[in-house]
């Protein structure tokens, strides 16, 4: 027997409202919901003025710059318990968009708010696990970020360097799809991802969708193992785009934290785009690559920590004469409230290619939270 | 050569050094204990602490902090506090993330309390089941008469969602259903009772030792205790019956819990050990909580080796 269109859509509305009340029987009552903000901002000075960010080469930088003010970040999220197994997150991000290399502004370089975050979180699925469906965060990023935990002074390996090298990695801090996470055991955790592969910053543009997936070890109390991989389709032939990375984390000593991480990214010629100098973009095959080592330590808990962190950096795996290192160090000290944090920190960057010295800057970071 | 070449990063590094260990070793010559979280426990674990610090001048030092259970959790997983104090237990997801900071939670009940569910004096009610608790401050019941009060509406009183008491609650008694948001969320038990005293309508939850008037022993000038039962079918005990806490009659019983990272520390256990001690078991009872028995003794015990 034929069922007509319109008893689908009243079938299918009556499981829809079937799902809806399961979902949210929980509640009687309008949720708890919460807004909060973050802020960072810095002042920045070079102390050298002769590397490859303040390049001299009057074509690129005729008037190279010593010192600065700049906001960098400043996030606003609303979150919403709709029950105790359902979380629903909206957050908008402001990110600056002038560069570095900038030495005049456009017209117009004001913080550009965004959209971030906007997910369920249900945690009722399987035993100690969360589903977030929407715009969340991805894996490539998080893992290492959440145990870094100053991205107010930097960001981590894999998302570092792209304005700096003009190497570009197709991953993104966060993009649309669907993430699961959760443990098996305390000694085993995994996550699972599917998403466009556009970033928070696109649509999808083709059909095929990015996965991507880690294991985490815990073999003993303090020492985690993470194993991370994602995989993308780019286009009917056989052309895709890889990472792998893998995480260490040594948590073992009470106050300090040493951390690795190393990642290999590939991806075909078409897709595998570096931007030069003069703004133009190359296509060719290469890899992309580095190691991250990091440590913190805290001195006075919820008052002082001090930390350091050398990145190791291969923007173009045919041209070793890109290959950069950075070393930065700093303290993070709350002086009154956990809500305000002063964090001086010192980068060097030094260069492969003997024709770049070597860059130091030195910022003091403010961040806000409330 | 190569002195020269890299001398300004090793002046660099050997100022980041001087910044790194200088106050490493300034903050090394303290030594206090730090203890934080539940805030049903902070005033008992602070006269513990005065008392433990007269009698052991020579002790280090201990400092006592709020901020509810959760904090005191999150404390002891990030490393910052020694002691946590919570009067709920670590959750599972608490468990994974200690494991993966290497933190290995030891735990000591260090009291007993009866989570007490108070009125205003004036209110006429006496008892009630664990189901009308819970439907009331699930926002379902939103007036007395309902539940065999007054025709008024009800006054809700609470804590928190990083309190323990919030926590054993909303899992024990709202069945892990969400709290009515218009509860009147205070920052500890002396607001909540404060909050209850004023107003004829309100209804409040706090742990037994803050309901009971020191000097009579019975309930404070203002507040009425009242009694719950598990159903319509059962009696209601108060949470100021010492026997029926011990024996589980009285249904929303839970014992107060101190958490270490491992096996504590000898600074930290000498205090542990006060307060699972009589002198310290005495203190507790004085400040209206009840005394651990003997299935959390043996534990303790295990858990100090």
């Amino acid at each position: 027997m034929k069922i007509g269109k319109a008893k689908k859509l009243a079938l299918f509305a009556a499981l829809a409202l079937m799902t809806a009340s399961g979902l949210f029987a929980q509640t009687t009552t309008p949720p708890p919901q919460t807004f909060s903000t973050t802020i960072y901002f810095d002042y920045s000075f070079w102390a050298t003025n002769n590397g490859y960010i303040t390049n001299t080469d009057p074509k690129v930088n005729a008037n190279p710059m010593t010192n600065k003010f700049a906001f960098r970040r400043a996030y606003f999220t609303y979150e919403n318990k709709i029950s105790p197994g359902l979380k629903f997150r909206f957050r908008i991000d402001a990110d600056n968009t002038g560069r570095l290399t900038a030495t005049s502004g456009t017209k117009d370089d004001r913080l550009v708010p965004f959209v971030k975050h906007i997910y369920l979180d249900w945690t009722g699925l399987l035993p100690n696990s969360s589903l977030k469906i929407g715009m969340t965060e991805t894996m490539a990023f998080k893992i290492a970020e959440d145990r870094w935990g100053l991205r107010s002074v930097a960001k981590t390996l894999v998302d570092g360097y792209k304005d700096l090298t003009g190497a570009d990695i197709r991953t993104s801090s966060a993009d649309l799809g669907v993430n699961l996470t959760g443990a098996i055991s305390k000694e085993l955790r995994y996550g699972a991802m599917v998403m466009n592969g556009e970033g928070y910053s696109h649509p999808e543009l083709n059909k095929y969708k990015k996965y991507g997936g880690y294991l985490q070890v815990v073999p003993t109390a303090g020492l985690n193992i993470w194993g991370y991989a994602e995989y993308e389709k780019l286009s009917d032939k056989p052309e895709a785009a890889k990472m792998y990375k893998v995480d260490v984390y040594f948590d073992m000593v009470p106050g300090l934290n040493i951390s690795g991480e190393w990642f290999t990214y590939d991806s075909d010629t078409k897709f595998n785009k570096i931007t030069n100098a003069d703004g133009t973009t190359t296509n060719s095959h290469f890899n992309i690559g580095g190691f991250s080592v990091f440590s913190t330590y805290k001195i006075i808990p919820d008052k002082l920590l001090v930390f350091a962190r050398y990145d190791g950096y291969r923007p173009d795996s045919t041209n070793g004469n890109k290959d950069l290192s950075l070393i930065i160090a700093g303290a993070d000290w709350t002086p009154i409230h956990s809500s305000w944090k002063i964090q001086p920190n010192v980068w060097f960057y030094n260069y492969k290619d003997s024709a770049k010295k070597s860059d130091i800057i030195v910022n003091l970071t403010f961040f806000l939270t409330f | 050569m190569f002195y020269t070449k890299f001398k300004k990063w090793i002046a660099m590094a050997e100022l980041a050094l001087a910044l790194v260990f200088t106050p490493i070793l300034i903050a090394q010559t303290k030594k206090m204990i730090q203890v934080k979280g539940s805030d049903t426990m902070v005033n008992l674990v602070q006269i513990l602490a005065e008392e433990y610090m007269t009698k052991n001048p020579k002790a280090a030092p201990i400092a006592v902090l709020g901020g509810g259970s959760g904090t005191g959790i999150t404390a002891l997983i990030n490393g910052t506090c020694d002691i946590a104090n919570h009067s709920r237990d670590i959750t599972a997801k608490e468990i994974n993330q200690a494991w993966e900071r290497g933190i290995k939670p030891r735990t000591f009940a260090i009291a007993v309390d009866g989570l007490s569910i108070i009125v205003n004096e004036k209110n006429p009610l006496n008892q009630m089941t664990m189901d009308q608790v819970g439907a009331i401050y699930r926002g379902d019941v939103k007036n007395w008469q309902v539940v065999g009060g007054p025709k008024m509406a009800i006054s809700l009183y609470g804590r928190q969602s990083n309190s323990g008491t919030y926590s054993f609650l909303q899992e024990h008694v709202l069945k892990n259903k969400n709290f009515s948001p218009d509860v009147k969320e205070m920052n500890g038990n002396a607001q909540i009772i404060e909050g209850v005293m004023a107003d004829q309508a309100a209804i409040g939850y706090v742990g037994v030792g803050y309901v009971i008037d020191k000097t009579t022993g019975k309930p404070m000038k203002g507040l009425k205790v009242i009694n719950i039962s598990k159903d319509e079918k059962s009696q209601g005990y108060s949470p100021m019956d010492k026997e029926a806490v011990d024996t589980g009659k009285y249904p929303i019983a839970r014992a107060l819990w101190q958490s270490t990272n491992g096996k504590p520390g000898a600074a930290a256990a000498a205090f542990l050990q006060f307060e699972l001690g009589p002198e310290g078991q005495k203190i507790v009872e004085r400040e209206g909580f009840y005394p651990i028995g003997a299935k959390y003794i043996e534990a303790n015990t295990k858990n100090l080796k």
